[in-house]
């Protein structure tokens, strides 16, 4: 090898400089129709380098005995195997420097053809690069290019749809990596160190920053390995670490990363595992903190950079608040659906019970799943853990857990508004409004107080109400869909919720007028909101269709039953008023049961339904003949 | 009506053009590797240097058209349809897509001034306002944005200030819209035309770099147009159709610029950078009850309605047919198959609330109403007139004025006149107010005065009046003006059977696509029974074949066996014989030669691998030297 000084070497190093400068650097001003000029200059550098390299060698005579790239050595086994039995060349040796340093030109000369869209080259310098190294023992000379290279191929055979072969090179990649930090852990030379003078080399920061990151896009291209294979919760767990990584290693922004962080806590969330998905939030919302403070809005009216970061700002912290709302609401929703018993309501054995078994498993689970992924900075630790305390991540078990939760979840509400407003973002608000509506029913299971439970749900209806009926119907059908069924529910719960409370204080009596007229005037309402909801389903004509569609069929069946059941339930001293509520109702059961016949495969989207209508509609005229007679004997 | 209301669902029509070689591409011989059946509507696609048995790719599209097609066979097949609804209210919308240089632009916007080679735009230009004037008893209003979104954010191509970015913002009553997006009121196709030309211009002019930024952004010209006519009932009706032509950036560039629609994303590759973690966490997240904080891109979210909702679209994606282009162009094929599969729900825009048209009939009607009342004043009565009439008409005004306010944001051309007006008008405004608030006490007292002060204000506004009258009627196009031509009526006679006669080529290919499909089956059902005979015959061969290879080596093998047996005997009594002989030497030595002289030979001796005998020289040498000094 030339000494470190010589001429020839000095040349070597220039070249591969300019190599690097031409790919990073020139390669971004190429014109449209010669793109890969500067990167086709980059390769003819790195060919002399290879050349002269060589050249050395031969005039050295330090012949090794194995064979060199030119000589065709069959290679058995296609996906990576790393030899484990830490036997060859090791990687400070002279014979492991040149192996190192031929390898790093062909790793280059391979980058460099995968740029260019010449991929089975690429490869094959790639895989001389990885001959190579396979005589070396990995040492701190060396194990930066052992991980850059199989990132690389990893890559390469993913972009064939070869997810496996990707696969195997990227977790041996890893596995060095983790080998390496294991028995070494000494910052590890950098390839472009190879050809750099002596004075140039890199300081041991700037060498594990780099060594990191290599290894950062291990991880993160073995989550979207995963994600391809369809294993997901293994590709959560390497976002995870990418993360995680992220943010050690100090190279992250903050506003991009929390959102990522805002996000993964989705996936945790309808996983259940709401430990995680909390820890995620609250990274979320204190290293967003760290991407500065909102500029005012006089301000922002100065400068348009002002207005334009006080605009960004103001969106992602929205964003993250949203995620926030959705975390406490689907841990209401889940402990709801613990508790739960078959009529809906609380049910106090199963509450016990699942108090009894949180006191028992609460400490040890708690820690023995912290240690594992903890996100953070030495400084910003203990703000994620004290944000953590805020809310709960085990599921509510009483009313007061249930309200604290609510009240997060509330709060969020309210930050995620002010961005997100009527006016702009209809879809946003909207979609907020229906979650804050989703908060209180959820805290209304909770609540043992009928009365308030019912106020709870007025709340709900006084926030949807109004825009449900603003909408335009064109542009927002769906969602004026969406929210006619919810208010019709929520008016149906309350008068359901009347009722009882009617009853229990007038045990024997009948209802007074009162209770009857706002019993009916819930009724009405209720039935109301589901029969437009059917009305939006007809043609501009306002001919309801004969066949329903897929995403309609259910909720259209189910608007048809309630309509019927609410009819036969409004309260009428009338005969002729009951005469008539009744044959309403009638109709809507019919036609439940008229539909599933002539469509039988609608049966199964409605089974409890369908039965139900079913009996009544061999009740129902019973009922109305009765009726009709005595209406007759009256007379 | 051609088409019926009763159509509630449309498929996405997909139809793809392909160019000729270039010269370039002549000169160095390029292969061909497309072929188009444009009677079926089918394009088949070849692998370069594949082999012969390869199966081709074939493609099925509503049509395909190749490179012998001129401008007008697309227009008139996919294009003409679709415009025609828009003049019914429908929204429509024409996407082009493909890799750059395979004729995009051509085919979008091709030569203007060569009514041969005129693409796709100018020609629904063109087909617009003929329409219109063939009309009777409607009236129309036509304008026209064009703004460009180049990653992720919104220009106005027809604003002087073009490099400001627009927000696209959600409405309660009229849904998602560019904020502050200009829109130009245009009369003609000339006008039109001019419009697009200006937004071109701008297009280009902005950016330095401009072949990567065109090749590399959305450009979407919108025209709108509002139709009034009296309905049955005897009311006014409205109806707005809108028409998004949508020239997408180069699809070789798709995966770079993120602007592919969610609807089809593209499976599989590693994202190499960082900044696209957020996509791949997303992508695990199940959307049903979670927030997503990435939203949909901003083209997408603009076409919401064209991929899947209110409207009825056309695709015409572009290949090229050389053998360089493989890739890019397969990529195009099956992006556009998947676009097929999209459907749609147009439905007529009646009466929305958000049409310009009704605010300018309406406001057309007050002027007159207003003008004709002044025009009765200016002849007679003018002492009779009271203050009541003199504020409603101020009333009048300034709604007038608050009117004028909302419309100028469309009127980019009159701006400035425009804006002294209103200075004038308010001074008036605020004058006659005063006067207005004396006027009821002291009516009769000054009376006389008013009236001087009135009639001044009258001619002013008369003539204010009249001007504005005049510039917002022109602006309504109304038909039938030039239906008195003979040639007209054949004209659109003409039209109305070219129509006709591409309805029935389309019909006939979509037939002849039906019967290739049963036919497939069938020859599919008869293939396999007969290829399974076949396969039958194919095995028992296959099977025979190896049997006797088998044979043939088991017959190898046995020679092997045995001739290792016969070795091995030989080579056994070979052993023997040297043992015998071994032992017979042994017995020699023991009993003829004394043991030290034995070990002495033993030490001196020396086997010599080259001469493959055992020699003494060298231990013999030193011995005799140890024996001399020693």
């Amino acid at each position: 090898m030339a000494s470190v000084n010589s001429d020839e070497w000095r040349a070597i190093c220039d070249k591969f400089n300019n190599a690097q400068n031409l790919t990073e650097v020139e390669s971004r001003n190429d014109p449209e129709n010669d793109p890969f000029r500067s990167k086709y200059k980059a390769r003819e550098l790195l060919r002399e380098i290879y050349c002269s390299l060589k050249s050395f060698e031969a005039g050295e005579g330090e012949e090794e005995s194995g064979g060199e790239s030119g000589e065709q050595r069959p290679t058995e086994q296609p996906v990576d195997g790393q030899r484990e039995d830490g036997q060859g060349i090791s990687g400070d040796s002279p014979a492991g420097m040149r192996a190192a340093k031929l390898g790093a030109v062909e790793y280059y000369l391979g980058v460099n053809h995968v740029d260019t869209e010449e991929l089975s080259a690429g490869q094959e310098h790639l895989m001389n690069c990885m001959k190579l190294l396979e005589r070396c023992r990995v040492s701190s000379e060396n194990v930066s290019l052992f991980i850059h290279v199989r990132n690389q191929l990893g890559i390469l055979w993913a972009g064939r749809d070869e997810t496996e072969m990707a696969q195997g090179f990227l977790e041996t990649a890893e596995s060095i990596y983790q080998r390496y930090m294991k028995e070494d852990g000494s910052p590890p030379t950098d390839m472009t160190e190879y050809f750099t003078s002596e004075e140039n080399l890199l300081t041991h920061q700037e060498r594990t920053k780099r060594f990191e990151l290599a290894y950062t896009h291990t991880m993160y291209y073995l989550a979207q390995v995963y994600k391809n294979l369809g294993e997901t919760e293994r590709a959560a767990t390497y976002c995870h670490s990418t993360l995680q990584r992220q943010l050690q290693l100090n190279q992250f922004s903050p506003m991009e990363w929390a959102l990522n962080a805002a996000t993964l806590s989705q996936y945790y969330i309808t996983k259940g595992r709401y430990m995680e998905g909390r820890h995620c939030l609250s990274a979320a919302t204190v290293i967003s903190g760290l991407a500065g403070e909102v500029p005012s809005e006089a301000a922002a009216q100065e400068s348009e950079t002002e207005s334009e970061r006080r605009e960004h700002l103001r969106q992602k912290r929205a964003e993250i608040a949203r995620c926030w709302i959705k975390y406490c609401l689907n841990l209401l929703q889940d402990s709801k659906k613990l508790l739960e018993d078959n009529i809906g309501e609380l049910d106090t054995d199963r509450q016990d019970e699942l108090k009894r078994a949180r006191r028992r498993e609460e400490e040890e689970e708690e820690k023995g799943r912290k240690s594992a992924l903890l996100f953070g900075s030495e400084d910003t630790f203990d703000s994620i853990a004290s944000l953590e305390e805020k809310v709960l991540c085990l599921f509510p078990l009483d009313f007061t857990e249930a309200r604290s939760v609510f009240l997060v979840g509330q709060n969020y509400v309210t930050q995620a508004k002010e961005y997100f407003q009527m006016d702009g973002y209809v879809t946003d608000h909207i979609e907020i409004l229906q979650d804050h509506s989703s908060l209180f029913r959820a805290l209304a299971f909770f609540e043992e107080d009928l009365e308030r439970r019912c106020k709870m749900h007025k709340r709900r209806v006084d926030m949807l109400e109004p825009i449900c009926n603003d909408l335009n119907s064109q542009y927002y059908l769906l969602i004026r869909r969406q929210l006619m069924f919810e208010l019709a529910e929520t008016y149906s719960e309350m008068m359901d919720l009347k009722l009882t409370l009617a009853n229990r204080q007038a045990d024997t009596q009948s209802l007074d007028n009162h209770t009857i007229k706002k019993f009916n005037s819930l009724c009405s309402a209720s039935a109301k909101y589901f029969q437009m909801f059917l009305d939006s389903l007809c043609s501009p004509e306002g001919k309801f269709p004969d066949v329903l569609e897929e995403e309609v069929l259910r909720p259209a069946l189910v608007a048809r039953f309630r309509v019927a059941r609410l009819h036969s339930r409004l309260i009428s001293s009338v005969p002729p008023v009951q005469l008539e509520n009744l044959n309403r109702s009638l109709e809507n059961y019919k036609y439940v049961v008229q539909y599933c016949e002539a469509h039988p495969e609608a049966a199964a989207a409605a089974e409890t339904e369908l039965e139900l209508s079913k009996e009544m509609v061999g009740l129902l005229p019973l009922k109305i003949n009765r009726l009709k007679a005595r209406m007759a004997a009256n007379n | 009506m051609a088409m019926s209301k009763t159509k509630h669902c449309e498929a996405v029509r997909v139809v793809v053009r392909c160019r000729p070689f270039s010269r370039r591409e002549q000169t160095s011989e390029c292969e061909n590797i497309l072929e188009i059946d444009d009677k079926l509507g089918q394009i088949t696609i070849r692998k370069p240097k594949a082999p012969p048995d390869e199966p081709m790719k074939v493609f099925t599209f509503d049509s395909v058209y190749g490179w012998n097609s001129k401008q007008s066979d697309i227009y008139d097949d996919a294009v003409r349809p679709l415009v025609e609804s828009v003049l019914q209210g429908f929204n429509g919308t024409i996407f082009a897509y493909g890799q750059t240089g395979t004729g995009k632009t051509h085919t979008m916007q091709g030569v203007s001034n060569d009514p041969e080679r005129r693409g796709v735009i100018p020609n629904s230009f063109q087909h617009i306002f003929t329409q219109i004037s063939r009309t009777q008893n409607q009236k129309y209003l036509v304008r026209s944005s064009y703004m460009e979104i180049y990653q992720e954010e919104i220009r106005d191509l027809l604003c002087k200030d073009n490099n400001k970015k627009l927000e696209l913002k959600e409405n309660p009553e009229f849904g998602v819209y560019v904020k502050d997006l200009s829109s130009v009121v245009t009369k003609n196709a000339t006008e039109i035309e001019h419009v697009m030309n200006i937004g071109n211009q701008s297009r280009s002019v902005g950016f330095t770099n401009m072949n990567e930024r065109s090749s590399r952004s959305h450009a979407i010209f919108v025209v709108t147009v509002e139709c009034s006519e009296v309905g049955l009932d005897g009311e006014d009706h409205i109806r707005v159709g809108k028409l998004n032509m949508v020239d997408l950036a180069g699809s070789e560039r798709q995966s770079k610029t993120g602007a592919k629609g969610k609807r089809l994303k593209e499976a599989a590759k590693i994202n190499l950078s960082l900044s696209a973690l957020g996509n791949v966490i997303s992508a695990l997240v199940d959307g049903k009850s979670t927030h997503v904080p990435y939203r949909d891109s901003k083209l997408t979210r603009l076409l919401q309605d064209s991929l899947g909702g209110n409207a009825k679209t056309v695709m015409i994606a572009t290949v090229g047919p050389s053998h360089k282009n493989f890739e890019e162009s397969l990529a195009t094929l099956r992006y556009a198959s998947r676009a097929k599969n999209i459907k749609n729900k147009p439905r007529i825009n009646e009466d929305p609330k958000d049409a310009l048209l009704r605010e300018f009939q309406e406001e057309i009607a007050r002027l007159k109403a207003q003008l004709e009342e002044r025009g009765m004043l200016a002849k007679e009565r003018r002492r009779r007139r009271n203050s009541k009439r003199l504020s409603r008409s101020l009333a009048g005004m300034e709604e007038e004025i608050i009117r004028e306010r909302e419309a100028d944001v469309w009127k980019t051309v009159e701006e400035e006149p425009d804006v002294r007006h209103y200075m004038k008008e308010g001074g008036d405004f605020q004058k006659a107010l005063t006067c207005q608030g004396t006027s009821e006490k002291l009516k009769h007292l000054n009376e006389n005065r008013k009236s001087v002060e009135d009639m001044q204000w009258d001619q002013d506004a008369l003539e204010k009046i009249i001007e504005k009258y005049k510039a917002m009627e022109s602006k309504l196009l109304v038909g039938g003006k030039t239906i008195i031509d003979h040639t007209n009526e054949q004209q659109k006679m003409l039209e109305l059977k070219r129509q006709e006669i591409a309805e029935q080529i389309r019909r006939e290919r979509e037939i002849q696509q039906q019967m290739m499909l049963q036919d497939e089956e069938t020859v599919e059902m008869r293939e396999t029974f007969s290829s399974l005979q076949q396969e039958v015959e194919l095995k028992t061969k296959k099977l025979k074949r190896l049997y006797t290879k088998l044979q043939l080596l088991k017959g190898e093998m046995r020679d092997i066996i045995d001739e290792h047996v016969t070795t091995r005997q030989e080579l056994e009594q070979t052993q023997n014989e040297l043992t015998r002989e071994l032992k017979y030497k042994y017995l020699l030595i023991e009993n003829f030669i004394p043991p030290e002289e034995k070990n002495k030979i033993m030490n001196r001796l020396h086997f010599d691998s080259e001469e493959d005998q055992w020699s003494q020289a060298a231990k013999w040498l030193l011995t005799v030297l140890q024996h001399v000094y020693f």
